[in-house]
């Protein structure tokens, strides 16, 4: 996860420094300040130390990443990774009423509002497929 | 936390989008940015801040795993409080944010500012707009982390995870919103 961290800062710290370079120099020339480059530059620098920083206050909160570790074992790494679906329909149905939804906004509210009458199950099926019934968790 | 990175970038857009806008049309920013009403927005922003501030305290509550106050205890007994309040007081709070935009957008499309009357318009309801898309899509997430809490008998680790992702969430959409009104508001 260190590795990872430093990565995330690594961009972070180049997409400053362009960002102040790009800033100067775009604002030193006749045409004047240019804005949408140096608030790219900034959020994407941000976006970098983003990164580093959760993974950071992740490291911290767990007792010891394997991969830190020169010596370490793939195996070391085993375990619970978190949960994953087998299968499920409902994004299928929830993609499907989205379809609709986007729809709506280039044809007109009324079809907007019938796919959201089809969203709205579908969404708190999927939501709550594994949390009720027989597969609860 | 990949996603939300992107999600950076694509307000990214919408600040550059602005501030570019700004620079051609002077005349029309001096004029548009009066008819706001910064009081009420920096009240608005409180309200949206402070959300964060009873999310966190949720977020401590199910980290413990608390979930609710124990049965029998009064909802006066705030010490007591477990996830599932205090993310309801969070979406209330949210919810005052969202119809506080309704009561502002409306205000401005009286005087006639509205999305098609001019590039001020436009900036204005395309960036809080999405934003305010953000927080409604929010406030459904909120609401069904609270609807889950009701589904188990016991609150498990992937309950809180999820409890835990949804704040982050709303953590980066206040964060935003902050960057947004200092933009909109304090800089003009």
């Amino acid at each position: 996860m260190r590795a990872m961290e430093r990565i995330g800062i690594l961009i972070g710290v180049f997409a400053f420094a362009v960002a102040a370079l790009y800033g100067a120099w775009t604002g030193s020339n006749e045409v004047g300040f240019e804005w949408v480059g140096v608030i790219g530059l900034i959020l994407g620098g941000l976006l970098g130390f983003m990164i580093a920083w959760y993974l950071w206050m992740t490291r911290r909160r767990l007792e010891r990443d394997p991969s830190d570790d020169p010596l370490g074992d793939i195996d070391e790494i085993q375990g619970d990774y978190g949960f994953f679906s087998p299968h499920s329909w409902w994004p299928l149905f929830l993609g499907a009423a989205a379809a609709i939804c986007f729809l709506g906004l280039a044809v007109g509210w009324w079809l907007f509002i019938i796919g959201a009458f089809f969203a709205v199950p579908a969404l708190v099926g999927w939501t709550f497929e594994y949390w009720k019934g027989e597969h609860a968790l | 936390m990949v996603w939300l990175a992107s999600e950076l970038m694509f307000f990214a857009a919408l600040f550059a989008f602005y501030f570019t806008i700004r620079g051609h049309e002077a005349d029309l920013w001096a004029e548009r940015t009066e008819m706001l009403n910064v009081p009420f927005a920096l009240a608005n922003t409180i309200v949206l801040v402070v959300s964060s501030v009873w999310c966190q305290l949720g977020v401590l509550q199910a980290e413990k795993g608390i979930v609710s106050r124990p049965a029998g205890s009064s909802l006066t007994r705030v010490a007591a409080w477990g996830m599932r309040e205090w993310y309801v007081l969070t979406y209330f709070f949210g919810a005052v944010f969202i119809a506080g935009q309704v009561y502002e957008y409306a205000h401005l499309v009286e005087e006639g500012v509205t999305l098609a009357s001019d590039p001020y318009g436009s900036v204005f309801y395309l960036a809080t707009g999405f934003h305010g898309l953000h927080v409604t899509g929010g406030l459904v997430a909120f609401l069904l982390i609270i609807g889950r809490t009701f589904t188990t008998r016991r609150y498990t680790h992937a309950q809180a995870t999820g409890a835990v992702v949804t704040s982050y969430y709303w953590h980066f959409v206040d964060v935003v919103w902050i960057a947004l009104f200092i933009m909109i508001y304090v800089l003009q």
